[in-house]
């Protein structure tokens, strides 16, 4: 078991997990508010391939959370429209 | 830097994997390149956990063999994790740019392979509606269900062991919503019988839906999602529809997850920065265009590009590994007979004329939508938008209707809607094939791009 937090808040995952499956796994499904009309996101392709489920990851934004795999002590955060 | 190799791979699916071994086998220096962090591509996607792997995968032994085999190849170097952002013919050799390294070739074979087709309903873009590959890779991938009440809907085979693997993985509730109706294979029915394996492989399927008591309704398709006051998914609108996709009658069904696949898009971002020539296969789908070598492009014999797996057409990973065979050893100039390679290939590709016969996609679609639809999910361009485009400032093909709406220029580079926009625009093919074209085919900072000397 690994941990990381999301929004504040401590979550374990298993390594080797995507961030969006460790999110999953976790009961969060919002991976970003979008830039216009603020509506949810998360993850929809599964595979780097449409960019809807970006978030922050350690600071660093538009981070694809279905390709990135989760680390100890992420920390990672909803984009909020940006 | 500055990496050489004689034959360069791109793609660790199946058709990449065998092009490598078969090229590597006939003597060649192989590079095999891909994006993501083990071998085996989306069909092949795995944990590294053997037991896992087994029960998300119904052949994964083949795979495995296959992996291993690449491994242990002294021939093979292989480049995980190293996603190409660019591609470029210069002096007669082909560069391919990667966050720090240019990779340089004469013989190069692209197995991009593709992506699931999704098409927009009102509600698809709220979360827990996902496509089923992503319900697969959540499983294949990190051993994670997407959810507890599943709705797999769309059409085609694909459907059959997304919903199987996560039955069988304790999903609560698994429910399949196919489109074509149950008979639709009959006028196929000599194509079918004569693959015997995959009337044994779907039969391996149904056995399992219905072991786990998975339902399965036909001419039914998702035809809008409902969000609750978090703003996720909480219940789908399922539609039973004619054969023109238009909605008959409607019921709603409770889920968290509603896991989509429309067939797929292949993945030619490569391909066509690379000048590759590509035409519109049958189903719509963009794909390129190869000779019986699987030869796309050459130059006066100095360079050569291959391209092999579901980039040529969709076909499926049989096809793929029947594709790959043929392109490795024609890169490599072997002298091997492929006469029977050609012969299984011919046969492969019946079947997936005949599944895209069997699986067609009427536009009858279009009506599910309303004015507020989202469809760029980037740009967040709703089709009243859109149709407003086309009404009022004539935007009547791909590229206009871009321009006047940023439909497509969002940072999946239109890779989601290309394909539906051209649809709902009754696209010719040419307009069709210049809306797959992606400069960038991964995103790359400027920093990054600063660092290699190019701004």
């Amino acid at each position: 078991m690994i941990h990381f937090s999301f929004e504040g808040v401590q979550l374990e995952a298993e390594a080797g997990q995507s961030l969006a499956a460790a999110l999953i796994a976790n009961q969060q499904r919002i991976t970003r508010l979008t830039r216009i009309n603020s509506t949810p996101r998360g993850i929809f392709c599964g595979i780097g391939q449409c960019f809807d489920c970006l978030l922050s990851v350690d600071g660093k934004l538009n981070q694809r959370s279905c390709i990135t795999e989760v680390h100890e002590g992420m920390v990672v955060q909803i984009q909020n429209g940006n | 830097m500055e990496i050489k190799h004689q034959v360069i791979v791109v793609g660790a699916g199946p058709a990449g994997l065998n092009a490598a071994k078969y090229a590597a086998n006939a003597g060649c220096d192989v590079a095999l390149i891909d994006s993501g962090k083990r071998l085996g591509g989306q069909y092949w996607r795995n944990t590294g956990n053997e037991v896992l792997d087994q029960s998300t995968h119904h052949d994964f032994d083949k795979g495995s063999l296959l992996m291993d085999a690449v491994k242990a190849n002294p021939r093979i170097t292989i480049y995980l994790d190293t996603p190409i952002w660019s591609a470029s013919i210069i002096d007669q050799r082909v560069v391919l740019r990667t966050k720090d390294s240019s990779f340089i070739t004469q013989r190069l074979i692209l197995a991009t392979g593709a992506y699931d087709r999704a098409i927009p309903f009102p509600g698809w873009d709220i979360p827990g509606v996902m496509t089923a590959g992503a319900a697969q890779s959540l499983l294949k991938g990190s051993g994670v269900a997407a959810g507890k009440r599943i709705i797999v809907g769309g059409t085609g085979p694909f459907l059959l062991p997304v919903a199987s693997a996560l039955a069988e993985h304790g999903v609560e509730h698994v429910e399949i919503c196919e489109a074509t109706g149950r008979l639709a294979w009959l006028p196929q029915l000599h194509v079918l019988l004569n693959n015997p394996n995959k009337i044994l492989e779907a039969f391996t399927y149904f056995l399992t839906l219905r072991r786990n008591r998975v339902r399965m309704h036909y001419k039914e398709a998702i035809v809008e999602a409902h969000a609750n006051e978090s703003g996720v998914l909480r219940a789908v609108t399922v539609a039973r529809i004619n054969s023109n996709f238009q909605v008959l009658s409607k019921r709603e069904v409770e889920c968290d997850v509603a896991a989509i696949s429309w067939g797929f898009t292949v993945d030619t971002a490569l391909a066509l920065s690379l000048g590759l020539s590509a035409s519109v296969a049958s189903d719509g789908s963009v794909c390129i265009e190869t000779d019986e070598d699987q030869l796309a492009s050459a130059h006066n014999g100095e360079y050569k590009i291959f391209a092999a797996g579901e980039l040529t057409g969709i076909g499926g990973s049989d096809l793929a590994l029947i594709e790959g065979a043929i392109a490795g050893l024609a890169a490599a100039n072997a002298r091997e007979t492929k006469r029977n390679l050609f012969k299984m290939r011919r046969k492969a590709r019946r079947f997936a004329g005949a599944l895209q016969r069997v699986y067609p996609i009427p536009l009858g679609w279009k009506d599910w939508l309303t004015p507020q639809t989202i469809i760029c999910r980037c740009e967040e361009v709703d089709y009243g938008t859109l149709r407003e485009a086309e009404r009022e400032l004539s935007a009547t093909d791909s590229r206009s209707l871009k321009l006047m709406t940023r439909c497509g220029m969002g940072m999946c580079q239109g890779r989601m809607c290309a394909r539906n926009i051209s649809d709902l625009l009754g696209s010719n093919d040419e307009d069709r094939i210049n809306g797959t074209k992606r400069p960038i085919i991964t995103p790359i900072t400027l920093g990054e791009l600063a660092q290699e000397g190019l701004l």
